[in-house]
Formats: structure tokens, C-alpha cells, sequence
């Protein structure tokens, strides 16, 4: 009797804990969805509108977790091993192919067409991030696995007060400045206003880790060739580019020294009125719509392609392949991605553009628009804009590896070129592992199917 | 029922049924060995749940681990046996070995931070007004969360604002850009873990020098001895078993930090320089998707941890003294 009672006992804990962890209860609860994203309270607030009339359009309930910034990625990927990957989440352009080739990504490509969402008027950038054909990522023709949540266009910007009180000429809108013009209007702006005999205003005070890419680019340099097999850093137009960014500093001293350098302090003494130009991406217009000084817009300074260029991000929204509701699942990330009323109210928090091209172009035309040239957004968004240079490769060891040895090249202590050679070959190796990698992982999910 | 674990009421009933069986040699005996059986199961029942505990929660995940290290792995999907082809790829990553070396130079705050601490609590053991705040004070930086710590030195370390630099600049001192710059990033480092660590090891110390009998001391006075040899011959050698208890805590504790390099150098700090073995596993793990060789990185970081602990207790055996 007790024997039998213990036994009992103990096979029932263990069938509980069994099938607690055996559970395959992918997607959630069957009758909602459930809607995992990271972002502050503007996102939230406007999520959770567009969210009820989902709720109200369709009957279906959501369920939503947010996440802060930092820990987004380790909950998501502990949420994928545990089997509960959310029906709806966020997904970042260099995860999509890993993504993709373990089927956790649902491919959405034919149900957002039946919804009728026209895509002709998103962003082709923000679409084309989440399209993958088996081997590249961000093709046209590739098949459709996310709606972009935004779409983040880096443009450079200037504090219009400031020129005009140092009697400097507004920049042209259209006409981008060329490298030594722009060092000349540097040098004039970097001056000691207070007459202690130390300088307190620069002309600038750039990051090399999110502004050296327009350098490059206009210079026509890049990270690797276009398949992106060769890692292409080592080339003179690249060494040329982070000469020059580093020179600003070392040799022409026209931004904050080293020491007062770091890249919280630039950003505060630009909202200080302390620099004079500094990038300005659309999640800043909430902030610097309420400085005391007028700032706008401009292309990117250009070296000796005189292209301008500036890099352009993205975070996509997809459906797991596991969801019990796919179709309600694609439906949502259509109200998430393209809802008017949830895109009025990002944009009204001024923390992104329009993911709508029409929307967009009329919110660019305001007659009271700050920054007055909004529009410039809007050209990188759908002109000269570029992916960073790791968005589509499988992981991004291999562009982060160029960054972490770079101290001494932005100290002046060492020559760009030099560094530059002897980093390639250590890029090139992790950028194979990667292609190797992706290939592997695209054959496997080639046997699944 | 022969454990000395067991409580002893029960063990002197037990014998005392035991023995009213023998006594009586009736056939009821067997119904007390029937009781002390099921006595038996219910006993490794309950021994059975912190088993079960350790078998799935401890067990289960390091044997995983040890085979995950054997392959290639993305954390999602398939795993790929492919031998021992991580480990050999460790013993070339550049990156690896230097984080590895940043973790050994970290250790050296342990030596600082117990010079320290002692010295402290032999200052907190005399009577002083206002010692409770003192201790309190000192005590304060252990409770604070990690993130909260590392956020504010990571303030006090800034190059233009930093309250290091200021303070340095009083005494005429020109500080560095400590944790953008190379040289200084590790020691920065290293200065804030002594300082998160000091009231903790000073509270366990102050607790043993307390615990130094009185009568000793007062033998070797009354024999001549100076402040300087009763502290070296009788406090020090009492306060071992303490510092041994430190030393090992400390150095598996400090071979796995990681919250305050992520927060405080969130790449890694300038040429890799504050990198952590642990900083390095989860970049490998959770940002480049390589789970199966952080994986193999950590079951090397565990067995070197493991070494080093099993030297610690042998030097400790030898050592080591009884108090008569």
C-alpha cells in the first residue's frame, strides 16, 4: 500500500516534470497571439494602439512582452530553445538567415500578398531587408520573411545658430561639401569662445564605429566586394577615408581631443551647442527638437567619388513557422508595420519616418518640419542610403573584429594603412567561417524541406 | 539507521525497538524490520528530491555542455559532432588567449583587495566612535546591484567629468581616459572589484580576529611581544582558515566576471583589453551564434577553475594547524 503510494508519487513528479519540459507548445496559447518586442514607452504606446484595433478587427487577443534593448536577443534565443518562440517578434537583419534556415522564421511572402498590402509603397529597403533566397539576403527577388518595424536612415546634420553667428554659409541641401571645404568651415568654427585660452567649440566629433561607413563609402571604399566574400578594407581609397576621419582629431584638432572624446560627450556637447556638425538619426528628433538652438540636415561631406552616402538601418517584425495562428500572426505584423494610426502616433513621438512612402513625403513637405529638411531622410531612405556593412552576412564577428584594435589608429598613434593590412587577413578568416557557416546552415535547411 | 546523520531520537528508538524484538524473538520482528523498511524508502524518498535536483539541474546541463563543446552549434538549430575540432581552434584564437590573460590579471585584485580588508577590520576592532557607520559604510558596495556599480564607476572612470580624474587633478595628477585606454582599462578594472569586494571580506575577517582567543595574545605580551609579533605570530595564522575561505571564493568568483565588463566596456574595452574569459564565451555564444565552441571555451575556463581550487586545498593541507 505505502510502497505503491510511494511509487506513485514519485512517477507522477516525474511525468510532470517530464512533460513540462517536453512540451511543444510553439506559438503560445491557441486562442491569442503573442507579440515580443524590445523599446520604450513611444513604441509602446503606439504598439498597444494599433495592437486594439487588430483586437477589434479580428477578435483575436494579444498578448505582449516587452523586453529592454540589451536583453532582447539572449530572451529571444532562450525563448527559441525553450520551444515558446512568440508567434510575432522582432528580428534583426544579420539573425534573418540563421533565422530563415532553422525554420523558425515563417515565410510570409504569399499571405501579405492575399491581405492586399501594398508593398510599392514601403520602403524597397525596408522590404528587401527581410527577403532571402536560400543564399543572399536583401534581393528583390528573394522570398518575404518580415515587414520592416522601421526603417532608420543616419543622416548628417548641423547647428544652423552656430554657423550663422560664426558668419558660415548654410550647407546646400543638394550640393554635398567636399572633404577640404568642409576642413576649412571646420577649422573656422573651432574656436575659444570664452577667451580662457582653451578651445570650447569644434567644428565636429565623429565616432568611428558608427560614422567612419559615409567616409568610406564616398571615398569609394567598402568592407568587402559585392558578394561579400572579400573583405576589401585594406584597399588605399578605405585607408585614405579613416586617414582622414582620424585626422580631424590628431592633426587638425577641429573636434574634442581624445580624452574629451567619448562618444557620450560628443553627443552631449553637440546638445550643448558645443560642435558644430554631427549625425543625426530620426530617433534624435525627440531630443533635438528641444534644444535652445536650430539644427538640420544635410548630405554627408564627400570624398573623391563626390557621392555622398550614409548608412540606413533596420528592424524587422516576423511570425514564427510555429505559430498555431499564422494567418492572424502575418495579419498583425501588417497592422504593426503599416497602420496609420500606429505610424501617426511613432511619428508624432518623432522617434522614426513614416514606414509609408506617401505618408512620408507629406510629412517631409510641413511647412513647419523640424528639421526643416526632413526630406533628407527621405533620400537616404530611397537614394544613396546603404546597409551597414555586416546587415546581411551570416553573423557579424568578422566586421566587429576591424573595430576592436582600432584605438591606436584613432589615438594617431598608428598609420590607417598599416592597420589596416594587418587586420584583413584576421577579417577575412572570420568572414569565411561565416560564409562557410551560412552555406552549411542553407544546405541543412534544404535537406529539411 | 546507522547514519550519524540522522537525528538522534530516532536512532535511540530505532535500537530501542530493535532490541524489545530481540528480546521477545517473536514473529512481530519481522513486522519491525517491516517498519524500518518502509522507514528506508521514505528516507531515500526525500533524499531522492535533491538528487532528482542535482541529476536535472546540475548534472544533466554539464554533460550537455560537454557534448555540445563537441560540436558545431548555432544554439537554434541541428548540432554537428565534429570531435575535438573547438579545442583546436581555441589553442590558435589570439582572442581567446587574451581574454584568458585579462582574466589572470583581474585575479591580482584578490592579494589587494585582503591586504585591505584585513587591515580594515584590525582598524574596525578597536573601539572607535562612530564605528558602526564605518562597518556600515564598508558594507554598503556589497548589497548595491552589479549593474548599478558598474554604471556608476563607469561615470567616475570618464576622462573629462570622471570623479577619478577630478579628484587626481587636486593632487596635481593628469588621469588618463582609464577605460579607453589600454594600459589603464584593466587596472581600472581591477580597482573596482577591490573596492566592491572590500566590506565583505572585511566583515568575515573582523569576525575571526574577534575569534582570536584573548588568553593568547595576553601569553605573548606577557612574554615580551611586540604589536608588530602578536599580530604575525597569532592573529595572522588564527585568520587562515578565513583567508583560505576567501582566496577560494574569490578567485572562482573572479574568474567568471562578466556584468560589470559587458556594462562598463560594452566591446570589449579599447584592443580587447577588458575582456573577460566569460565576456568572450558569451560574445561567441550570443552574439555569433558559435554555441558549440563558446561551449568547449567554457569547459576549458571550468577545468582550470577546478585545478586551481584542487592546488588551493592541497597547499591549504599542508599548511594547515590544529589548535590544541
Amino acid at each position: 500500500m505505502k510502497k505503491s503510494r510511494l511509487t506513485a508519487g514519485v512517477v507522477a513528479g516525474l511525468v510532470v516534470a517530464g512533460t513540462a519540459a517536453c512540451s511543444t507548445g510553439g506559438g503560445g496559447s491557441s486562442d491569442g497571439l503573442t507579440f515580443m518586442f524590445r523599446g520604450g514607452d513611444d513604441e509602446k504606446a503606439a504598439y498597444q494602439a494599433a495592437i486594439d484595433r487588430f483586437t477589434e478587427d479580428t477578435g483575436v487577443d494579444v498578448e505582449v512582452v516587452v523586453s529592454d534593448p540589451d536583453n532582447y536577443a539572449t530572451q529571444l534565443q532562450a525563448s527559441i530553445a525553450g520551444n515558446q518562440v512568440p508567434d510575432v517578434f522582432y528580428i534583426e537583419q544579420a539573425n534573418l538567415q540563421a533565422y530563415v534556415n532553422e525554420g523558425i522564421l515563417l515565410d510570409i511572402t504569399d499571405a501579405v500578398d492575399e491581405l492586399g498590402v501594398d508593398l510599392d509603397n514601403i520602403w524597397d529597403y525596408g522590404v528587401d531587408s527581410y527577403r532571402y533566397d536560400g543564399t543572399l539576403q536583401g534581393t528583390p527577388e528573394g522570398r518575404l520573411y518580415g515587414l520592416p518595424k522601421d526603417i532608420g536612415p543616419f543622416a548628417f546634420g548641423y547647428n544652423a545658430t552656430m554657423l550663422e553667428e560664426a558668419g558660415v554659409e548654410r550647407p546646400d541641401p543638394d550640393v554635398p561639401l567636399a572633404w577640404d571645404d568642409w576642413l576649412e568651415i571646420l577649422k573656422e568654427v573651432t574656436v575659444d569662445t570664452d577667451g580662457d585660452g582653451e578651445v570650447d567649440q569644434w567644428g565636429t566629433g565623429l565616432n568611428v564605429q558608427w560614422n567612419l561607413q559615409s567616409f568610406v563609402w564616398s571615398n569609394g571604399g567598402d568592407w568587402t566586394n559585392e558578394d561579400r566574400t572579400e573583405v576589401t578594407v585594406d584597399t588605399p581609397e578605405f585607408a585614405e577615408a579613416l586617414q582622414y576621419f582620424t585626422d580631424l582629431t590628431t592633426v587638425h584638432g577641429v573636434t574634442p581631443n581624445p580624452e574629451q572624446a567619448q562618444t557620450l560627450d560628443t553627443y552631449q556637447r553637440f546638445m550643448a551647442g558645443e560642435i558644430a556638425f554631427f549625425p543625426v538619426g530620426p530617433w534624435d528628433m525627440s531630443v533635438y527638437n528641444e534644444l535652445d538652438f536650430e539644427y538640420d540636415l544635410m548630405p554627408w561631406p564627400v570624398g573623391s567619388t563626390g557621392e555622398t552616402a550614409a548608412w540606413v538601418g533596420s528592424l524587422g517584425i516576423g511570425v514564427s513557422a510555429t505559430s498555431d495562428m499564422p494567418d492572424e500572426a502575418v495579419q498583425l505584423v501588417t497592422y504593426l508595420s503599416t497602420d496609420e494610426a500606429a505610424q501617426e502616433t511613432l511619428i508624432d513621438a518623432n522617434i522614426q519616418i513614416p514606414n509609408r512612402i506617401d505618408t512620408a513625403q507629406e510629412w517631409a513637405a510641413e511647412p513647419d518640419a523640424q528639421p526643416a529638411n526632413r526630406q533628407e531622410f527621405l533620400d537616404i531612405a530611397e537614394d544613396y542610403g546603404r546597409a551597414m556593412p555586416a546587415a546581411f552576412t551570416y553573423g557579424a564577428a568578422w566586421y566587429d573584429e576591424l573595430w576592436v584594435d582600432i584605438q591606436p589608429v584613432v589615438d594617431g598613434v598608428r598609420p590607417a594603412d598599416e592597420y589596416l593590412a594587418e587586420v584583413q587577413p584576421r577579417m577575412q578568416a572570420l568572414l569565411d567561417q561565416s560564409n562557410e557557416d551560412a552555406a552549411r546552415a542553407a544546405e541543412q535547411n534544404a535537406q529539411n524541406d | 539507521m546507522t547514519s550519524t546523520a540522522t537525528p538522534a531520537t530516532t536512532g535511540l528508538a530505532t535500537a530501542a525497538r530493535m532490541k524489545g524484538a530481540r528480546r521477545k524473538k517473536a514473529p512481530l520482528g519481522e513486522g519491525s524490520s517491516r517498519l524500518h523498511r518502509s522507514e528506508q524508502k521514505w528516507a531515500l524518498a526525500f533524499v531522492a528530491l535533491p538528487v532528482l535536483g542535482y541529476l536535472l539541474f546540475i548534472l544533466y546541463p554539464v554533460l550537455f555542455a560537454l557534448y555540445a563543446s563537441f560540436t558545431r552549434w548555432n544554439g537554434l538549430g541541428a548540432m554537428e559532432f565534429i570531435g575535438l575540432q573547438n579545442y583546436v581552434t581555441l589553442l590558435g584564437d589570439e582572442r581567446f588567449h587574451q581574454s584568458m590573460w585579462n582574466t589572470i590579471f583581474y585575479l591580482l585584485g584578490i592579494p589587494i583587495g585582503l591586504a585591505l580588508a584585513l587591515a580594515l577590520a584590525l582598524a574596525m576592532n578597536r573601539r572607535l566612535v562612530g564605528l558602526t557607520v564605518f562597518r556600515t559604510i564598508y558594507y554598503v558596495p556589497v548589497i548595491c546591484s552589479i549593474a548599478a556599480i558598474a554604471i556608476l564607476w563607469q561615470w567616475a572612470y570618464n576622462g573629462d567629468f570622471g570623479l577619478v580624474n577630478q579628484f587626481l587633478a587636486m593632487i596635481g595628477i593628469d588621469g588618463p581616459n582609464w577605460l579607453s585606454d589600454a594600459t589603464w582599462s584593466k587596472p581600472a578594472i581591477v580597482v573596482m572589484m577591490v573596492w566592491k569586494g572590500l566590506g565583505y571580506s572585511m566583515l568575515l575577517y573582523l569576525a575571526a580576529i574577534q575569534a582570536v582567543p584573548r588568553s593568547l595574545l595576553e601569553a605573548a605580551e606577557l612574554d615580551g611581544a611586540g604589536a608588530w609579533q602578536r599580530f604575525r605570530a597569532i592573529t595572522l595564522p588564527m585568520v587562515r582558515p578565513v583567508t583560505f575561505f576567501l582566496v577560494v571564493t574569490q578567485i572562482i568568483a573572479s574568474a567568471q566576471i562578466f556584468a560589470e565588463i559587458q556594462i562598463m566596456t560594452p566591446g570589449g574595452g579599447p584592443e580587447y583589453s577588458t575582456a573577460s574569459a566569460v565576456f568572450h564565451i558569451w560574445r561567441q555564444a550570443f552574439q555569433y551564434q558559435q554555441m558549440g565552441y563558446a561551449t568547449s571555451m567554457a569547459i576549458v575556463l571550468g577545468i582550470l577553475i577546478f585545478i586551481i581550487t584542487l592546488i588551493q586545498f592541497r597547499l591549504n593541507k599542508r599548511n594547515s594547524f590544529v589548535l590544541d
